[in-house]
């Protein structure tokens, strides 16, 4: 410490702006090295909202760091705070894929050693298996979290095809692989059944919570499916160009309304 | 001078992973850092980024200060570099280094000239290009290239005027003089 420190009128001009050039410099060559006056200098700080800045810098480094899927998320070119917005999603927590790849496994299995019945049991769980996890990824009730980001600026159409389209890009090879392992023409024959199912859940979506739809569709495929394997029809009905027709034109239906509906999805609200 | 902690100890903490030390920290320094880098930049919001930028940086990489010099001295290094590489990614930005300039009165005008002597009315005599790439470049210890992304000039444009500025102030100073 020199003893010697700022004045009140140099400090002033200093905050202010207002000096020379030349006394500036003297003042921060002074506050380098001298604690006391960059005190008061702190004291006089208008430039920028301080304890916004420190929130956010705590936040930041205080998260932990992204997960590997974020991570691939912001090498596909999302930017950060999208990768973490899409990223967070319940259906991406590691319990929930876990469970819903225990469950296509069972079906494939059961498919793979020849039963009758398993055959029906993947292509009944196969095709709604992509809507239930698009659903859960933007159910507010499966995802707290998504009240106060729907309600915020964010458009809340493009969080939610962004997380559709990860989950499909996650979901949708898991589903391919393990059809692999089904004999007979039945592997794809769910694909396009999926992303008509997904579509409607989309729309659907626009009226009642994304679960409940997911629901609702699953529950009337499982029906469809229960009533024909009832009538003990070949499971190849599905296959048939003029069904998987349906479904495409059931994908590009339900993927036109909810587009025209889209501005319904911010009153999203759990258990509606 | 008091029994608070100097910031070499805080610095230790943070290292530490010391949330409290570190909030020490930004509270003792982040106030002069932000208006030291809004003479350099208009821009509020790229100051705000540039002040978090630093002390994120000091917190993942406290063990960057080595013990020579200042802790002040060191997170201006810092804090000056990422306003640069702010306003590199935000090119749209115009970093403005001076506003119109206030006269002096002439009080003042005598404490310039006590204090600074001739130096500081030759640095006043400058055109505000000059003093902005003599800022730059001199006192806080840019180089070229980094004062040319700050002041949005080529570099070719920050060495011209450097040497145009010494120039000046050499014919200045030898004109007192004499």
């Amino acid at each position: 410490m020199t003893g010697w420190h700022l004045d009140d009128d140099i400090l002033r001009r200093y905050v202010e702006r207002a000096d020379s050039l030349a006394e500036g410099t003297s003042v921060e060559q002074h506050l380098l090295s001298c604690e006391q006056c960059r005190g008061r200098v702190n004291a006089a700080v208008d430039v920028v909202d301080l304890a916004a800045v420190w929130d956010r810098t705590r936040d930041t480094v205080e998260v932990p760091r992204p997960s590997v899927f974020e991570r691939l998320l912001r090498v596909a070119g999302l930017p950060a705070h999208e990768a973490r917005l899409v990223a967070v999603a319940s259906a991406f927590r590691g319990v929930w894929l876990v469970g819903v790849a225990a469950i296509l496994a069972f079906a494939a299995l059961a498919a793979a050693v020849g039963h009758a019945r398993g055959m029906w049991l993947f292509l009944a769980v196969a095709p709604i298996v992509p809507c239930l996890v698009v659903a859960s990824s933007y159910d507010p009730w499966m995802d707290p979290a998504l009240e106060p980001e729907l309600v915020t600026p964010y458009p809340a159409l493009r969080l939610i095809l962004l997380r559709t389209i990860a989950v499909l890009a996650l979901a949708l090879p898991a589903v391919l692989f393990l059809g692999l392992f089904v004999p007979g023409e039945a592997p794809f024959a769910w694909l396009l059944p999926a992303v008509g199912f997904v579509a409607v859940v989309l729309a659907a979506s626009t009226w009642v919570s994304p679960l409940r739809s997911a629901i609702a569709v699953s529950s009337v495929w499982l029906g469809v499916v229960w009533l024909l394997a009832a009538r003990s029809g070949s499971p190849d009905a599905v296959l048939q160009a003029r069904a998987q027709a349906g479904f495409l034109a059931l994908a590009a239906g339900s993927f036109g309304i909810f587009l025209v509906r889209r501005r319904w999805l911010r009153q999203l609200r759990p258990g509606r | 001078m008091d029994s608070r902690p100097g910031d070499e100890m805080l610095l230790l903490a943070v290292a530490e992973r010391d949330m409290g030390a570190f909030r020490t920290l930004y509270e003792r320094h982040a106030g002069w850092l932000a208006i030291r880098l809004a003479r350099r930049c208009n821009d509020r919001d790229l100051v705000a980024d540039a002040i978090q930028d630093t002390f994120v940086a000091v917190w993942q990489r406290p063990q960057g200060f080595r013990g020579d010099g200042d802790i002040a001295a060191w997170l201006w290094g810092i804090a000056i570099r990422r306003l640069v590489s702010r306003l590199r990614t935000r090119s749209s930005v115009a970093a403005v280094f001076e506003k119109a300039e206030a006269v002096p009165a002439a009080e003042d005008q005598v404490l310039l000239s006590v204090e600074y002597g001739d130096i500081g009315q030759a640095l006043a005599r400058l055109s505000p290009e000059m003093r902005a790439v003599i800022q730059a470049v001199v006192l806080d210890g840019l180089s070229a290239r980094e004062a040319a992304q700050l002041l949005h000039v080529p570099v070719s444009s920050v060495k011209t005027r450097l040497y145009r500025a010494k120039a000046h102030l050499r014919a200045v100073l030898a004109e007192g003089s004499s």
